[in-house]
């Protein structure tokens, strides 16, 4: 048995320093769509070019939706790509809902450094879910931060959603919110989870779990990095500000590409 | 072509006189097609399975005037063999085959399911797909006329529903396990029977993330399918698109540059690799061994970095297209990503080496939720789980494709079939994926990655591919203008999940998470 | 004529009446009527005793002189007296719980019979333990046999009771035979009174005294439930009808440790280790059998059974090393051994009959008894829950609960062989209190299933959803038993100097008490034995603390009286109930206060993982809880499991795994096989000879003859 503690300690700390400072290891994250100030034409163009309708033509330019992007860079890709990638500190992308505010929604100090997470996943394509699982790698190491899962919903403050809400996952989503004592909040994880992503809103997926629960924090993303996820865990425990999740091309700084 | 495929084309028409009209498709996508009555269906998929030692693909249905149904077999050394039959309106039921095949138990309950068909002689149908405590009977959401973009608003499910149970012991009970799991584990209910401390039988209910992406994908544009392709199994997502894109480009005959063949390859063994240290980490983590699965969870976050840098997305999203690949990768990335890949699994057999002396470890693994070979013929088992029992059909070999049989490398294969075989095998498999990588690298051609303009047009295409997982195969129908007339997916977790109560019979409680992770199943590529 | 004599009267004639009364009144009335005159004679009886064993009175009446034969001769000791008492303190909550039960049976069974058979054995119970003389107490013994047969064969029209009734007769008969034959052997001296047997012991030698033990040990430990002669108890009590089965195990039972004690320690008393040494081993294995087989019984009737054979093991066990301390000269330690072994006996036929009592309620609230087919019934059966539990945690030796002490005292006691010469008794010594230690372990998982799957979570069948509340004649006499059971857990210093006179004869010195329960509380302490420097150092670990508000002693302590190392175990029963009381309070106090306030308390559902509904069938049965056990002790159970899978069609489809497990307990296994395998081998060994030739038979005469002449000539 020795050999693995000698193992461990060979290998040394791996875990990242955020929150305290930025995370920029390549390949981390894929980056975001940045809202960009462009043409009608060009905006009409990419607006048509996504499959989700993430962005919106607007008056400067085009808006982004983060809650639908499902990561399929058509955008910015190709000869004729005007679209900005955001790829610093993207990851820091979710958003609050209304919800967040509630009074009774929120974490008291007692939480500040214990947590504790039900995963539910409501439906996805696996890879939402492997992120979050990936939260627990000695990289992202949640733990130092006070977030645990859990593995029952008794001990849970906190669900993490993921995946787009099938009818045969209804009623085991439901069960899981109702056994969890309050306060609790909801995390939504992924563009499934946020908007339904590419599975949209049909026979078998309900477009999302915002309008089934009371969403606090949403992480777009298809699927978000795990940097994204704390970020969303750590927006919950309001340890972090909040992102925007609708961005507008007014508001870029970027000049038109 | 294979001259088996004719002998077997030769056969058949000697065997049925008359009652089958086999004809051959040559080219890339050689099939030997037998179409024949309803009535000699069962004889002739047991003639294929059972004397000629043919793999049970998959079923495809597809409603039509008449309705097509369509098994897919494939040899070792005979490729692909349809065996076709037709329905018409009204008559819409079928003898089953499963008693002579138990392989297409699940794809007959499936199409009973979702089509309405009725399969004669099966002695298990409904409550499958969809459950019957959300649905009722009678729902049949892949028939034509079914609206799948809004939701079914009557619903008269039974709720007295209640997981189905065979053990009949004193004092017997079913343990429940899920679908909410107590880690972050898919959807999936377990009905354990059990008298306490062993369990005597394990069941698993699927289709929790059943999303109706074959559905869905109906009416879509092409390009659109690609997408849900790629979402079948975030964790396959390239090897599932470029099973879609291999079945359009047979369709449309489009050829793919040769840069692109080599790229897919090599992101397709990429993606194996990353798969399969996963699961070894899985495999880790269910045994308690802290460290070791630290230590595999570093190599899996490391591979999904290194793809992260190479192509932009950590989960290979976005890079296949029809005609070759969406972006180009430059040569020296590749390099430099090859290289590092290569550490990986420098670490990846340290850690091999180090497991292979841990004795506690072993022991939870050895003898441990054991398949044998001719079970795993039974059930159709399919990619490393069927290959640690010693059934070896890697369709790399069997149907090479993507120009596969350009690349030298070993189908690994164990005989034991329990756990400690699994493990073994994905650490063969990823170390050969890495061999593959690091050998192509040097031999990707320069040229163009995709080709400038695919023309799609109306038909219908088999696109195949060995996932992570295994076996994957993908059947496209387009209509006019690249509308999506069926996608019919067939998925390695959806065969190898028929199987999984092979390996949790008469275990005790706590191996279970030791079998589930051995088996490294997905429920969203099962569940689609 | 004495009090005693007028009290004596009484038992026997009320139990005149209850034989003779059902003859005269209409069945439907015989309820009630056996309830009262049985209520009144276990008063008689407890006053009888009572009176004996607290105020040292003892009794001796010789009855009717069988010319050359024997003088049938009553004599009340505090041996005697303490069988008596206990015997009424079951007999009294008994009789009220058999009344309530018995209407069950009218119209299908003859009241009269159970009613003539009780009091026939109420009267047959009170008179063995007073018979001196051996005559009157085997012709009482065998009447007893007949009676509880009579008793437990009461449902006779099914068939597995008249089987289990008849097993139990004859392996009664047997014991008696050996009792007979230890009887014989100690009336060597002419005289069949046990006055005179006690007078010529010393003229046994070596031999005689083994056979004398081992014919009285296995004699009466057929009665006692010890290996390898208690096949047939399980059997029996689970085929006693609910009114009957209290007494069976809480009266009946003890009768058999009484003649041993009687036989061994008294009349006879074992004077080398090798007796002691058979006792403790047998205690023990019996002990952990008896366990074993309890834990994994899915029906309760039968689970009580066999934790009768283990409590009785565990008696053995005690009686065993106070034997050996006995004889190898400690007598101080084997009385603290005896105290613990009548101090188990006692608390066992409280909590064991309650335990009857409880599941006697259950059995007839639900119609069922098996583990697998309730739960759930705390909701609907409260307070049956709320006795039951005391009962099981009497039980399972937890404290504030009488099992506890009782159980705690043998475990220490044991731990006193260190005093011992003998490595090979100290080992065994070691061996078996390791199995004790392993059968207590055992006892709480039992228990903890017993309650657990039988009252809490949910139930199982409809009828146990539904079950009606206990009536009053079945939730009076188990609140007394619960009473009961809390007090001799709490004030053990009380009852140990009650224990001390029947100790002293056959522990040769009345020391428990003064061992055991120093009298820390009296402000002057004039105790020669004691230490002064070990009495000072008590006081200062606080021993006189609360003496003000206490009522008497609380402390029990074994000590040995050295300077050196004088306090070898203490502890205070009562001032743990106190604590855990407070303890209680305080957190109630707590939680009331200061961490409910401002909150709300929400009510959830049990989690479900998120399935539809969670089903009875999908928690936990008996048998699942208890299965680990059975793995684990495979070696001993054996289990043999068939299973057979039918498929509906092809290879893979299948209908049904259907099981069965088959259990062949181990003492069949071990010894009753190979005892009738051995007699089936002679018999066809005979006969194969009845076909022999003529030529053969005369072969055989004449080699019979010549074998004959030889030993005669040898000898
Ligand atoms: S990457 Fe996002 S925003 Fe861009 S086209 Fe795809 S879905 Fe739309």
């Amino acid at each position: 048995m020795s050999q693995w503690v000698i193992k461990g300690l060979r290998t040394g700390i791996k875990s990242t320093r955020y929150p305290r400072t930025i995370e920029t290891a390549p390949g981390m994250s894929p980056g975001l769509p940045v809202a960009t100030r462009m043409s009608p034409d060009m905006a009409q163009m990419m607006v048509t070019r996504c499959p989700t309708s993430a962005l919106e033509p607007a008056q400067a330019g085009v808006d982004v939706n983060l809650r639908r992007c499902i990561h399929c860079f058509r955008c910015a890709r190709g000869t004729d790509s005007p679209m900005e990638w955001e790829r610093e500190r993207d990851f820091e992308c979710a958003g609050v809902t209304p919800n967040s505010n509630d009074h009774d929604r929120r974490f008291g100090p007692a939480f500040s450094r214990s947590i504790h997470i039900l995963v539910v996943d409501a439906g996805d394509c696996g890879a939402c879910l492997n992120e979050v699982k990936q939260l627990n790698n000695p990289y992202y190491n949640m733990h130092r931060l006070g977030f645990f899962l859990t593995p029952t919903p008794r001990h849970a403050d906190l669900l993490l959603v993921v995946g787009a809400l099938t009818e045969h996952m209804r009623l085991p989503l439901r069960k899981a919110y109702d056994a969890m004592p309050t306060p609790k909040r909801v995390v939504a994880v992924g563009a499934c989870a946020l908007s339904g992503g590419i599975f949209g809103r049909s026979f078998m997926c309900a477009g999302g779990v915002g309008d089934f629960l009371p969403v606090d924090v949403e992480v777009p993303g298809n699927p978000p990095p795990p940097l994204a996820i704390l970020h969303g865990l750590l927006v919950a425990a309001g340890r972090k500000p909040p992102a925007l999740l609708y961005r507008r091309a007014e508001d870029s700084t970027e000049a038109p590409g | 072509m294979p001259p088996e495929l004719l002998r077997v084309l030769e056969e058949a028409k000697a065997r049925w006189t008359g009652k089958v009209r086999p004809s051959l498709n040559g080219g890339d996508a050689a099939a030997c097609h037998l179409e024949c009555e309803t009535s000699e269906l069962p004889a002739i998929c047991n003639w294929l399975f059972a004397e000629r030692e043919c793999s049970f693909g998959g079923l495809i249905v597809e409603q039509g005037t008449p309705w097509q149904l369509r098994y897919v077999f494939y040899g070792q050394d005979s490729g692909w063999t349809h065996v076709v039959t037709y329905l018409h309106a009204g008559e819409e039921r079928v003898p089953s085959v499963s008693r002579l095949i138990y392989a297409a138990d699940w794809h007959e309950r499936e199409a009973e399911d979702l089509f309405g068909l009725e399969f004669e002689g099966h002695p298990r149908l409904g409550d499958f797909v969809l459950h019957n405590d959300v649905w009722q009977e009678g729902v049949a959401p892949m028939r034509k006329g079914f609206d799948g973009s809004r939701p079914v608003t009557n619903r008269e499910p039974d709720l007295n529903w209640k997981p189905r149970r065979i053990v009949e012991e004193a004092g017997a009970f079913g343990m429940p396990v899920g679908p909410v799991h107590s880690a972050a584990i898919a959807p999936v209910y377990f009905q354990l029977e059990t008298v306490g401390e062993d369990v005597i039988r394990a069941q698993p209910r699927l289709f929790y993330a059943y999303r109706g992406l074959e559905k869905i994908a109906e009416g879509r544009q092409a390009d659109d399918a690609l997408l849900i392709a790629e979402r079948i199994s975030g964790t396959s997502a390239f090897a599932h698109s470029l099973g879609l894109c291999q079945g359009v480009e047979g369709l449309c005959q489009v050829e793919v540059p040769e840069r692109a063949s080599w790229l897919r390859v090599f992101l397709a063994e990429f993606e194996r690799l990353r798969h399969h240290v996963a699961a070894i980490a899985g495999i880790c983590e269910s045994t308690g061994l802290a460290v070791s699965a630290a230590q595999a969870a570093i190599l899996e976050e490391e591979l999904l970095r290194i793809s992260g840098s190479l192509t932009g997305h950590r989960y290979l999203f976005g890079m296949n297209v029809f005609g070759g690949l969406a972006t180009d990768l430059d040569d020296a990335v590749c390099r430099r990503a090859a290289v590092q890949i290569a550490q990986v699994s420098d670490k990846l057999a340290v850690l091999q080496g180090m497991l292979s002396t841990s004795s506690s470890f072993l022991d939870r693994l050895e003898d441990v939720g054991k398949v044998s070979v001719s079970n795993a013929r039974d059930f159709g088992l399919v990619g490393p789980i069927a290959r640690a029992s010693g059934l070896s059909r890697d369709l790399r070999k069997v149907a090479p494709y993507c120009g596969y049989d350009r690349v030298e490398f070993e189908v690994p294969q164990e005989s034991e079939g329990d756990g400690y075989a699994r493990l073994r095998l994905f650490f063969r498999e990823a170390e050969q994926s890495a061999r593959i990588i690091s050998e192509i690298v040097q031999r990707i051609p320069a040229g163009r990655f995709r080709t400038p303009e695919t023309a799609l047009r109306p038909g219908a295409a088999l696109g195949w591919v060995e996932a992570p997982g295994g076996a994957a195969l993908h059947w496209i129908r387009l209509g006019e203008g690249g509308v999506v007339e069926r996608y019919r997916i067939v998925t390695p977790s959806f065969a190898n999940w028929h199987g999984f109560r092979l390996a949790a019979e008469n275990f005790a409680f706590q191996d279970f998470p030791i079998i589930l992770a051995s088996f490294a199943l997905s429920v969203h590529e099962n569940d689609r | 004529m004495t009090n005693m004599d007028l009290l004596l009267v009484v038992i026997l004639g009320l139990c005149g009446a209850g034989i003779v009364l059902p003859l005269a009144v209409e069945e439907r009335r015989i309820p009630m009527a056996l309830g009262s005159l049985g209520v009144l004679a276990s008063i008689a009886l407890l006053c009888l005793s009572g009176v004996s064993l607290f105020g040292d009175v003892s009794f001796h009446a010789s009855l009717w002189t069988i010319p050359s034969l024997a003088t049938l001769t009553l004599s009340l000791d505090r041996l005697s007296a303490l069988f008596l008492f206990v015997a009424g303190l079951v007999l009294l909550p008994g009789s009220i719980f058999a009344s309530g039960n018995l209407s069950a049976y009218l119209g299908k069974y003859s009241l009269r019979t159970f009613c003539v058979a009780y009091f026939a054995l109420f009267a047959t119970l009170v008179l063995i333990p007073l018979s001196a003389d051996a005559l009157s107490f085997l012709m009482l013994w065998e009447l007893m046999s007949i009676l509880i047969y009579l008793l437990v064969n009461f449902e006779h029209e099914l068939p597995e009771h008249t089987r289990a009734g008849y097993l139990m007769l004859a392996i009664g008969e047997a014991g008696t035979i050996l009792i007979a034959l230890a009887f014989i052997i100690l009336a060597r001296g002419g005289s069949l009174e046990f006055a005179s047997m006690k007078a010529i012991g010393n003229a046994f030698g070596e031999q005689a005294r083994w056979a004398v033990f081992l014919l009285a040990f296995f004699g009466f430990g057929v009665k006692a439930g010890l290996i390898p002669v208690n096949f047939w108890l399980p059997q029996a009590y689970t085929s006693a009808p609910r009114p009957f089965v209290p007494v069976l195990a809480g009266a009946t039972l003890n009768l058999g440790l009484y003649g041993i004690v009687r036989v061994n320690g008294d009349l006879l008393p074992v004077a080398t280790v090798g007796p002691g040494l058979v006792a403790l081993i047998i205690g023990s294995v019996t002990a952990l059998l008896g366990i074993l087989y309890a834990t994994t019984q899915s029906d309760l009737k039968t689970l009580l059974a066999h934790s009768s054979i283990e409590n009785a093991g565990i008696i053995t066990a005690a009686f065993g090393a106070g034997f050996i301390f006995v004889a190898s000269n400690h007598p101080a330690i084997a009385a603290i051994a005896f105290a613990a072994a009548f101090y188990h006996m006692a608390n066992h036929s409280i909590y064991k009959t309650l335990l009857f009592c409880a599941t006697g309620t259950v059995d007839s609230s639900v119609g069922t008894r098996s583990i697998d087919r309730l739960g759930g019934l705390i909701k609907t059966m409260p307070l049956t829950a709320g006795f039951f539990l005391v009962g099981a945690l009497s039980i399972a030796a937890l404290p504030p609960f009488n099992g506890f002490v009782s159980e705690w005292l043998t475990l220490q006691a044991m731990l006193q062989s260190a005093e011992l010469a003998s490595t090979g008794v100290k080992i065994v010594f070691a061996i078996c209190g390791a199995i004790l230690a392993l059968t207590a372990g055992l006892a709480v998982t039992c228990f903890v299933k017993a309650f657990a799957m039988a009252f809490l979570g949910m139930s199982r069948s409809e009828s146990a959803a539904q079950a009606p509340r206990a009536r009053v004649s079945a939730a009076v006499p188990m609140a007394f038993l619960a009473v009961l059971c809390f007090l001799l857990g709490v004030a053990p210093t009380y009852v140990i100097p009650v224990l001390d006179g029947a100790i002293a004869p056959i522990a040769h010195q009345a020391l428990a008490a003064d061992a055991l329960v120093p009298p820390f509380f009296s402000r002057n302490i004039h105790h020669g034995e004691l230490p002064a420097g070990f009495v000072a150092d008590f006081h200062k670990l606080g021993a006189q603390i609360g003496q003000s508000v206490m009522p008497g002693r609380g402390l029990v302590v074994l000590h040995r009286g050295t300077a050196a190392n004088p306090v070898v175990f203490a502890m205070s029963t009562s001032y743990m109930a106190v604590v855990l009381l407070l303890m209680l309070l305080g957190a109630y106090v707590v939680f009331r206060l200061i961490v409910a306030r401002d909150r709300s308390v929400e009510r959830r559902t049990v989690w479900d993982g998120g399935i539809r509904r969670l089903l009875p069938e999908m928690t936990y049965t008996g048998t699942g809880f208890s299965n680990p056990v059975r793995v684990i002790f495979e070696a001993v159970f054996r289990p043999t499991t068939v299973e057979d899978t039918r498929e509906t069609v092809g290879k893979h489809f299948r209908a049904a795994i259907r099981r069965t497990r088959g259990e062949n307990h181990v003492l069949d296994r071990l010894v009753l096989d190979p005892i009738s395998d051995a007699a089936l081998w002679v018999a066809n060994g005979f006969a194969r000879m009845h076909h022999g030739f003529l030529n053969a038979y005369v072969f055989y005469g004449l080699g019979a003859l010549l074998a004959a002449l030889l030993v005669a000539r040898l000898a």
